[in-house]
């Protein structure tokens, strides 16, 4: 006997796949009146949630063929680009791609989209907001879980539904319409915490976005050191949620951010009316119209900021010891002049 | 001991990359990132912080990224990202591919699909 052909340890392989799948299937078939294997996919069946259509597809989204083991890259190059960013897969190997792992992490696959000036947003994790976001035209990246023995984490991209069907479209691997019944995604979807993610350019909101996650996505994205792009985003999330003392705090931090510091007066001394003692805004406010060289008038700010306390006491202190310091200096300088 | 002193260098090296395009930024003003997330609602602990975006740029490097890509990819997370990832780079799911499973949850979700709509 000589050494087992490879094509031979295939087949081997191959029929522990096919034992595993009628295992899987007669444990589905079992399983399948037990509403804690799939419910979300229980509760659609009942009801089309409200002001969703039958049926979408987002037909015109590109598909990215993945090569070995990069349904990250491919993935997000697919949203990206149906958000209106240039770019390919290739390009996005060595952003999101580890060697060692051969794959993709999702808090890589969130952060770089924010390298591409977008808003990346994780959704709630549901069924339908899935829906919600595809229906309002916007593809949605979801991270199934295909493996039976081994771990199979794939990236896919969600563009439609059939709801009559009972189906979901996907752009998965290389196939460029991939269609999933409901039950079957929800399965495999429920293995990674139905994570899914959307690209969002800085003029708009998705559908399904939750007030405070998306300040905080925008904030992501600032942090990740794109102020034009938030700036933008800032304000068309202050449209929305005009009331929203952080998201002023956001916009003015980005006009300061670009040199724009009058602008960031204004929209922080709106902001002071509306939050009288909100620490941040008193002590930017300080800090900005000090930075305007007007010391004297950041002062007063200063102090409140002091006065109001509360976790960023640190930094309030730390603004208004520097701004009387400065203050100092200058009568000083005076003095002597006289 | 040649390696370790390497290894302290290139760490020291990683955490001056990963603060010097921060540290300039703003200086007095109060971030956004700082105040929206409900969980650190404190001024940042600079130091650790950005030891643990050094950490994870490490890691990173470990699993074949060069030092400059590791950098810029850790600059765009957010602290609360960087502190997920910390140490679990290397169990979190990396999303690759299973080309050749999918016809089989193709035959199952058959099976579900028929048991289930079909009731």
């Amino acid at each position: 006997m000589g050494l087992v052909p490879p094509l031979a340890i295939r087949s081997v392989l191959d029929n522990a796949r096919v034992i595993a799948g009628v295992f899987i299937f007669a444990a589905v078939g079992v399983l399948s009146g037990c509403a804690s294997l799939m419910p979300q996919t229980k509760e659609l069946a009942k009801a089309l949630p409200a002001g969703l259509p039958e049926q979408v597809e987002l037909t015109a989204t590109p598909f990215f063929p993945q090569t070995e083991y990069q349904c990250g890259p491919a993935a997000l190059a697919t949203v990206l680009v149906a958000s209106g960013v240039k770019v390919t897969d290739q390009e996005l190997v060595p952003q999101v791609y580890l060697p060692e792992r051969k794959g993709s992490l999702q808090v890589e696959m969130l952060a770089a989209a924010r390298r591409h000036g977008m808003v990346s947003y994780q959704l709630a994790p549901r069924f339908e907001d899935m829906m919600r976001e595809i229906a309002a035209g916007t593809p949605v990246v979801v991270l199934q879980n295909l493996g039976v023995f081994s771990s199979g984490w794939h990236y896919a991209v969600a563009i439609g539904y059939d709801y009559q069907k009972g189906t979901l479209v996907l752009r998965s691997g290389t196939q460029e319409r991939d269609v999933m019944p409901f039950a079957v995604h929800e399965v495999v979807w429920m293995r990674g915490g139905y994570w899914a993610m959307v690209t969002v350019p800085p003029d708009k909101i998705p559908a399904t976005a939750d007030e405070n996650r998306w300040l905080a996505a925008i904030a992501a994205l600032e942090r990740a050191g794109d102020a034009r792009s938030s700036r933008i985003a800032y304000r068309t999330f202050l449209g929305r949620w005009p009331q929203n003392v952080n998201a002023a705090v956001g916009l003015a931090n980005t006009h300061h951010a670009l040199g724009e510091l009058s602008e960031a007066e204004t929209v922080l001394r709106k902001a002071a009316a509306t939050a009288p003692d909100s620490v941040v805004v008193l002590n930017n406010l300080a800090q900005t119209l000090s930075d305007l060289g007007r010391d004297q008038e950041a002062l007063p700010f200063a102090e409140r900021a002091v006065a109001a306390g509360g976790p960023f006491l640190g930094s309030a202190q730390k603004t208004r010891d520097s701004i009387a310091a400065r203050l100092r200096s200058k009568t000083g300088g005076i003095e002597r002049l006289q | 001991m040649k390696s370790s002193w390497a290894k302290l260098l290139c760490r020291l090296l990683m955490v001056l990359m990963v603060w010097s395009p921060v540290q300039f930024a703003q200086a007095g003003m109060i971030g956004t990132d700082q105040v929206v997330t409900a969980a650190s609602q404190t001024d940042r602990t600079t130091v650790l912080e950005f030891l643990g975006r050094a950490d994870v740029a490490t890691q990173m490097q470990s699993l074949g990224l060069d030092a400059k890509s590791a950098t810029e990819r850790v600059a765009a997370m957010t602290d609360s990202e960087v502190q997920m990832l910390a140490g679990k780079t290397n169990s979190m799911p990396a999303g690759a591919d299973s080309t050749g499973i999918i016809l089989l949850l193709l035959i199952v979700g058959a099976a579900v699909w028929w048991v289930w709509f079909r009731r």
